[in-house]
């Protein structure tokens, strides 16, 4: 079957270009039988995003790229494409912070959040620059979609937030978190059909003073107690780290085939 | 792949990335960066007002080079209170800006926690012939340059980002047109070049080999570029941006304005915009006063911070 298949990275304000960049890559190294044709874009505007069958909205400062959103009447788009339309979505650092369904730690009066996880990050859980720091990381869905079994991914956190809390799945609004302090929340979206789907962790960073011992050690995928530092749930999928920082493409790759199948059964509209 | 392949034969890409593991870390800020507007403040309301308008990132300074060249005197680190103020205000990065060489100002700020180090020509230089040696921090540093040997000095000394220097605090975009397209004209004679050649170059330029051979590879700075010197108006920081940089520091041009928070805004909108002439017309009306400004072709060289440094 061909399909042709746009996808849109946020341009706004970050590392758009990185994304664009590998995603040219992965598509090359695409499944050999594949007959997809890709169409990468950047993505500023309403009209721009309506072209779209997928997005990337990539890691800067997630302030800035919600103060920009808002500005150029994206947001409300933005919100309907993730939870409306289901299209799918991935979110790196910034990203994931406004896909989630609340944040902690925001700047002063708040910020934005787009939606779709439903999930509470923790803004620079790590901390500031100096915090910041590269580590391998094991992530069990590269093994299961046969992109090099037991490869370690360099991980690279830049001021990098993590996901702090499953929330449970509500309809509407997450009420529970919006009572909390210094907590923001996304605006409830009218889907119609309800996604059944819970939140998946698909990859976890082993706990940070053992982190900080042995800072380029081997994550120990056995350990249930780390950091989540990557989430999917339905097709919307989050993760802390950068991997448009990396030359490894292998996350790339495993996402178009995500979205090649999603865009596969779903009708054009 | 070819073209990779070649690049990873030589080493110098690759090699570098995977020895030096920080550096990555280091560039990967410098990169979250990008396609944004960061913005001088010189106490934590100006740092909301920047935040509020968009910017991805405050430089924290005592004053703006506008009242630093009229006051005149010795212009150093700022208060390092002051800057944890600013960094208690804000959730985006905050940088803050030591003299040339002054090492110990800069091992002061990577210990407040500052994400970012500006060792820049706007202070008063504390050392006439050396720069800080900057692998060794933790803390990512940003530099100025006015051409490519200036910049691949910078970056060998392990600069993770590079800025123009322009001429601060004059609201006059020229030297930052300059410089910029001085980066520009050299990258593309390197690209030119043969490997006889690129070594001669070097030489003539004053840059290490390797960064310029990667440079010419790259077809840009091997890090981020950002404008810097002079920008006062969306349309000068669009006109950066269509030069090629990657970002764009406002300094004296946004709080020495009529109206700072809606100059902030506009500046931010143009940057994301930076080619689409229709949202630069909406976003340049009606923004007040434009700083005053000082014209650099009046300016002795000895009035020019961009001398600064070599």
């Amino acid at each position: 079957m061909t399909a042709n298949i746009s996808v849109g990275v946020l341009a706004l304000q970050g590392a758009f270009y990185e994304h664009l960049k590998l995603l040219k890559v992965a598509a090359t190294q695409d499944n050999p039988d594949s007959t997809t044709t890709w169409r990468f874009l950047e993505v500023r505007t309403p009209a721009e995003l309506s072209s779209c069958d997928a997005l990337i909205i990539p890691g800067g400062e997630s302030t800035t790229v919600a103060l920009i959103a808002a500005r150029c009447g994206l947001l409300e788009p933005l919100r309907d494409f993730v939870k409306v339309h289901r299209k799918p979505t991935w979110g790196t650092c910034a990203g994931l912070i406004l896909l989630a369904e609340s944040a902690s730690r925001t700047k002063k009066g708040g910020q934005d959040l787009i939606g779709g996880l439903d999930v509470r990050v923790n803004r620079n859980y790590f901390g500031r620059q100096t915090e910041s720091f590269e580590a391998e990381i094991h992530l069990p869905f590269l093994d299961a979609g046969k992109l090099g079994p037991n490869e370690p991914f360099p991980g690279v956190f830049i001021r990098a937030p993590v996901v702090e809390k499953i929330l449970p799945q509500v309809t509407g609004e997450q009420l529970g978190e919006a009572r909390l302090k210094d907590t923001v929340v996304a605006p409830a979206r009218e889907t119609g059909k309800r996604i059944e789907n819970a939140v998946e962790v698909l990859g976890r960073l082993p706990g940070r003073s053992q982190l900080l011992k042995d800072k380029f050690g081997m994550v120990d995928l056995d350990n249930e107690s780390g950091d989540i530092i990557a989430v999917r749930q339905h097709n919307v999928f989050g993760t802390s780290f950068h991997p448009e920082l990396t030359q490894d493409v292998r996350v790339h790759i495993w996402w178009l085939n995500q979205v090649a199948g999603t865009v596969a059964i779903t009708p054009k509209k | 792949m070819a073209n990779d392949t070649a690049i990873n034969g030589n080493g110098s890409v690759a090699d570098k990335e995977a020895k030096s593991v920080s550096f990555g870390v280091k560039d990967g800020l410098a990169k979250m960066l990008k396609g944004g507007v960061i913005m001088d403040v010189v106490n934590a309301e100006q740092a909301r007002i920047a935040e509020e308008a968009g910017a991805c990132a405050v430089m924290a300074l005592e004053r703006v080079p506008a009242d630093i060249r009229a006051q005149g005197g010795v212009a150093r680190m700022s208060d390092p209170q002051m800057i944890k103020e600013i960094i208690q205000t804000v959730t985006i990065p905050v940088m803050a800006k030591a003299r040339i060489g002054h090492f110990v100002e800069c091992q002061i700020l990577e210990a407040i926690g500052v994400d970012f180090i500006d060792e820049s020509e706007v202070l008063t230089p504390a050392d006439a012939f050396h720069h800080v040696e900057k692998h060794p921090f933790t803390v990512p540093f940003v530099c100025g340059c006015r051409n490519l040997g200036e910049a691949l000095r910078r970056i060998s000394e392990g600069a993770a980002m590079i800025r123009t220097k322009g001429e601060a605090g004059t609201g006059d975009i020229i030297e930052a047109v300059r410089h910029m397209r001085a980066v520009n004209a050299e990258i593309s004679k390197a690209k030119a070049l043969d490997t006889m050649e690129l070594r001669v170059m070097a030489k003539e330029i004053g840059a290490p080999y390797d960064l310029l051979k990667e440079t010419a590879e790259r077809g840009r700075l091997p890090v981020v570029n950002f404008a810097a010197g002079g920008v006062a108006t969306p349309a000068d920081a669009a006109l950066m941006m269509q030069l090629g940089c990657d970002g764009v520091f406002v300094g004296s041009g946004i709080f020495k304005s009529g109206n700072a928070a809606l100059r902030a805004r506009a500046i931010v909108q143009a940057v994301t915009h930076f080619r689409d002439a229709k949202i630069l017309a909406e976003v340049s009306g009606d923004l007040g006063e434009a700083m005053v400004g000082l014209n650099v072709g009046k300016l002795n060289d000895e009035e020019k911070l961009a001398k600064r440094g070599w």
